[in-house]
């Protein structure tokens, strides 16, 4: 197996530009595994893609040092090797594919600019390999112009394995595909990942390919690492108020508002919606004498209830049947509560209770309040 | 067909039929008095055919044709070479790495281009003189690279801002230097735009008049336009059938290169390079 351990040191990039210096990253500090699938996953222009090229040395970084094993690949220094000295492969979202080669040509191409080009019939033998490996063994005289999305996709994949590199750099890989397509070249990227133990990192916007893909995620935002951990520990304790909103779908119910002391119960008043914290909560909330919170609930853990004790009401607004469940939709003045369930709802209105084990408390500052 | 669609084609067939006649009339009229053994003939009513003129350029010495045509071949090839290969590298360069004055330095090879001929030939025809260079191949192939290079390079650069830049990014990764992602990936990729730039090169060279005429002096450095411009009957007129016949050959290597160019100068080359 070939796997390869990257650790990354306060590692920095800025970009100067006529309106002055942008700061793309910040300080990032992070391991990954050897063979591990590590997702990078943020918003659009968080930096995740930047970090990618560095990792991949399409960049030079403008400060901290990063690591191939014990080897230090690149520093602000002046240390930096190119991304075929640090054995990358890497697949683009665009594909990428060279349009005027044949996809054994596409494949083959990283082999010929091995230092010891290997013979004609090994190289074939290589390709030969990696196209059974991803079932496009059939297109091998085609031109990328002559394939589906998914076959170039896998073209493109091919081409990132069939030199057997330290680490796979994939860079939005399915983002163009369909969403059926899309499904089934997640589970088989997983397949694949699994097989050929490579460490591979994996830039996405997409929550669901990191909580379905990755062993462990990082969350970036504005060039700052928010939360590294796996999909679980990430969904079940977001460390933030971002992070909390960016995983799980529908997003998590956020509601803002002051604490109330009523009858020896805590109430938060969010504007005009009045909530019951369960006791149990409300006795761990109560010593830290906190007076503003947000309370985040995943739709999945507003329980509806017909009878015993409620800790909100809710009108109801929109229901859409999504199949095997439920959402019903309750619009309020700091935006709409989504309430997932099995079976439909009778009347206009809901009566629910919250668990006090699957309740986020964040502070004013958006930060993760812990009980 | 309805009424609006029969005046449309018809009018598309009128204005095809116009430019066709504007563009092909002065040839067509060229070739026929090429082939006249007198240019007055409309006036006389009197004419035989036959092919002497075009014998007499090919072989009468003293008109030094085919020195002319070799001159302007010579000049024109090594200029197209050597403007496509800088200009090629230039526009890679320009549209594919990050520098300083990376904007800044297409627009000012682009404002070169819009001094006029004239007002740098004298300065030109100076320093040539002095360097010795008057009346060679050099005296004109110098001017015509630094006359072409812009517009070889807009239109190299205009080319290669089109193939995407993951192509690039994918190569290096794949371990190719930058030499070879430039005649491996990108150059193939660029193809048509390379091969356009580099005809109009030839073409403007081979047809250019002005740095021709002032910066040589006889058959041995002289091009095709100005040796067609002085051919002189033996009496002092103008010998139409001969300029003609001169005018005709001088098109065909023009003709053969459109010709074997248009094959490579078509679109749809990057299909399947990423999602379109």
């Amino acid at each position: 197996m070939n796997a390869t351990k990257i650790t990354i040191k306060s590692l920095a990039k800025s970009f100067v530009t006529f309106r002055g210096k942008v700061d793309v990253l910040k300080s990032i500090d992070l391991e990954i595994e050897p063979g591990e699938f590590f997702v990078l996953l943020g918003p659009s222009g968080c930096g995740k893609s930047t970090l990618l090229n560095l990792l991949a040395g399409l960049e030079k970084p403008s400060g901290g040092e990063l690591y191939f094993d014990q080897e230090l690949v690149a520093d602000s220094v002046g240390k930096f090797s190119g991304p075929f000295e640090r054995d990358i492969s890497m697949v683009f979202q665009s594909y990428a594919l060279y349009p005027h080669m044949t996809v054994e040509g596409n494949i083959a191409f990283p082999l010929t600019n091995l230092p010891q080009v290997p013979s004609p019939k090994v190289m074939q033998a290589k390709v030969k390999e990696a196209a059974t490996l991803l079932q496009i063994d059939h297109l091998l005289d085609r031109k990328p112009a002559e394939l589906s999305g998914g076959q170039r996709q896998r073209v493109a994949i091919g081409r990132a394995i069939v030199r057997n590199p330290k680490v796979c750099l994939m860079d939005e890989p399915l983002s163009n595909l369909d969403a059926k397509l899309r499904n089934e070249m997640r589970a088989h990227l997983k397949d694949l990942q699994k097989k050929l133990g490579v460490t591979t990192i994996y830039v996405t916007h997409d929550q669901l390919e990191a909580m379905t893909l990755g062993h462990r995620i990082a969350i970036m935002n504005n060039g700052v690492l928010q939360q590294v951990g796996t999909p679980v520990e990430i969904y079940r304790a977001p460390i933030n108020q971002f992070v909390a909103r960016f995983i799980g779908s529908p997003t998590m119910n956020m509601l803002t508002g002051d604490l109330n002391e009523e009858n020896g119960s805590l109430y938060l008043q969010a504007d005009t919606l009045k909530i019951k914290l369960p006791t149990e909560t409300a006795c761990k909330l109560k010593p830290k004498n906190l007076k503003k919170i947000t309370l985040g609930v995943r739709p999945e853990r507003l329980y509806v209830i017909t009878e015993g004790e409620q800790n909100l009401a809710l009108p109801v607004n929109v229901i859409e049947n999504v199949g095997p469940e439920f959402l019903i939709y309750s619009f309020h003045k700091q935006g709409q509560i989504v309430v997932r369930t099995p079976d439909e709802p009778v009347g206009d209105s809901l009566c629910l209770a919250l668990d006090a084990g699957h309740l986020h408390l964040f502070d004013d500052q958006g930060a993760r309040i812990n009980l | 067909m309805t009424r609006e669609e029969i005046i449309r084609s018809c009018l598309i067939f009128a204005t095809g039929l116009f430019l066709l006649a504007f563009t092909l009339g002065p040839f067509i009229w060229m070739i026929w008095i090429s082939l006249a053994d007198r240019a007055d003939f409309l006036v006389t009513g009197q004419v035989e055919y036959s092919l002497s003129n075009y014998r007499q350029v090919l072989t009468a010495h003293s008109l030094h044709f085919l020195d002319y045509l070799s001159n302007s071949l010579w000049i024109s090839t090594i200029t197209a070479i050597i403007v496509t290969l800088f200009s090629s590298m230039a526009a890679y360069a320009v549209s594919r790495m990050r520098f300083p004055g990376r904007s800044v330095v297409p627009l000012l090879i682009l404002a070169m281009s819009m001094f006029p001929q004239i007002s740098i030939v004298g300065y030109l025809f100076e320093m040539f003189s002095k360097a010795g260079l008057i009346n060679s191949h050099m005296a004109l192939i110098l001017p015509y690279i630094a006359w072409t290079i812009p517009i070889a390079l807009w239109i190299n650069m205009s080319y290669f801002t089109q193939i995407p830049l993951d192509l690039d990014k994918a190569a290096l990764v794949d371990g190719a230097s930058r030499m070879k992602v430039l005649y491996k990936i990108i150059f193939p990729l660029a193809l048509p735009g390379i091969f356009s730039s580099a005809l109009l090169v030839f073409i403007a060279c081979f047809n250019e008049f002005l740095f021709a005429i002032m910066l040589t002096i006889d058959y041995t450095a002289q091009t095709l336009p100005v040796g067609i411009a002085l051919f002189q009957g033996l009496h002092g007129e103008i010998p139409w059938g001969n300029l003609m016949a001169a005018s005709a050959i001088a098109s065909v290597p023009l003709v053969i290169l459109t010709l074997i160019f248009q094959r490579y100068i078509v679109a749809g080359l990057m299909g399947g390079a990423v999602k379109g």
